[in-house]
């Protein structure tokens, strides 16, 4: 099992560069990372692969980008409205739904997670609102994750974990994300499933990279 | 006052973070308050009673903080959660829980910091086109801030990223 930390945003965009994100990972428990913006390689016994964030823009383009990057690379797609969603869910070579706690309460329901599952596109459960949030606005991102869990396990599409970190100080070890994990509702093998599921979807294939 | 015997006394066990960024001086008291908010932010007023958080000393960038028996978890969970402290953004990595803070302190110099780096803080260099100082430096590790700038902010680098410039 790889576990892997999704959506680290390195320098110039943060404040560390890869190599040091690379190597607090290392410290940290993770086997991989899948970063923004940077070239792949593998640092400190750490693989780093390439993300594609794709986010603000119309489905239709964004739908263009992830088909002209859809060659076994990881992209990831802000989620949206309703419509967006379900439009970007059937785009093939989209891996994951990210940002899902900041969308409308209505953008991802059982339809959304019917498709998700047919798609095997993975919903990704950010723990920085968690980490960084207080009252009101953590809770609602506590509502809101444990709605998707709870989809989840009905219709089955898989979950991942991040921490969509932007420096190193925003990582967590993999311990604390567990349990971070844990006070949403999720168990340990759906944790273990949702820290591995980017290692082995992406198992052996070429790294990511950012098509412009 | 009596001393209560030690079967009636509260059991208590202690937590070891370390502090980061390396190399910065934190007020335990301002780190308390931090630690104190996160704990009742995350777990509400009746959990933070139980946990009665107390930091009780930083020694050697690592905070001792202590809580009742059997709340370690929801503890170091809200560790987790500590974002700033005094203003400053700085980060707790749990190292170790223990009962006694002798044993912790047994530990931390097992789990001391790795080799000084090679580089003195003050030293001038160069990264990404700017002009940065070096204001800690430990082993692999390198944390610069830009030269001339008052509050600047920190970058969180290694030996290679130098060596590749």
């Amino acid at each position: 099992m790889t576990i892997t930390d999704l959506g680290l945003r390195p320098y110039p965009v943060g404040d560390s560069s890869i190599r040091r994100m690379a190597l607090e990972a290392r410290g940290l428990g993770y086997d991989s990372l899948v970063a923004v913006g940077v070239p792949p390689g593998d640092y400190y016994g750490v693989a780093v692969r390439e993300g594609i964030m794709i986010a603000d823009m119309p489905a239709k383009d964004a739908a263009a980008k992830a088909k002209r990057a859809a060659d076994g690379r990881l992209v990831m797609v802000r989620a949206g409205d309703n419509g967006f969603n379900r439009a970007m869910i059937g785009v093939r070579g989209v891996h994951l739904l990210c940002g899902i706690e900041y969308a409308d309460r209505h953008a991802f329901d059982h339809v959304t997670a019917k498709m998700a599952a047919d798609n095997t596109v993975a919903v990704d459960i950010s723990l920085a609102p968690l980490i960084l949030r207080r009252g009101p606005a953590r809770q609602k991102a506590l509502d809101r994750y444990r709605d998707i869990l709870m989809l989840s396990r009905k219709f089955s599409f898989p979950l991942t974990l991040s921490t969509h970190a932007d420096s190193v100080l925003s990582m967590r070890s993999v311990r604390e994300v567990s349990g971070l994990a844990a006070t949403i509702g999720f168990d340990l093998d759906e944790i273990e499933q949702a820290l591995a599921f980017a290692g082995s979807r992406h198992a052996g294939s070429t790294p990511v990279r950012e098509v412009p | 006052m009596t001393v209560r015997p030690p079967t009636l006394r509260e059991k208590r066990r202690y937590v070891l973070a370390r502090v980061l960024p390396g190399g910065m001086t934190v007020d335990p008291k301002e780190l308390y308050f931090a630690v104190a908010e996160a704990v009742t932010s995350l777990w509400g007023d009746d959990l933070a009673s139980r946990v009665h958080p107390a930091v009780l000393a930083i020694e050697n960038g690592c905070a001792f903080i202590r809580c009742r028996r059997g709340t370690e978890r929801e503890l170091a969970l809200a560790l987790s959660t500590v974002t700033s402290c005094a203003g400053q953004k700085i980060a707790l990595r749990t190292i170790a829980t223990s009962g006694t803070m002798e044993s912790l302190r047994a530990r931390l110099q097992e789990t001391a910091r790795g080799a000084p780096g090679a580089l003195p803080a003050g030293t001038g260099i160069s990264f990404g086109g700017k002009d940065v100082e070096v204001i800690f430096c430990e082993s692999q590790k390198i944390d610069v801030v830009e030269k001339g700038f008052k509050n600047a902010a920190r970058f969180f680098l290694t030996t290679q990223d130098l060596e590749d410039k």
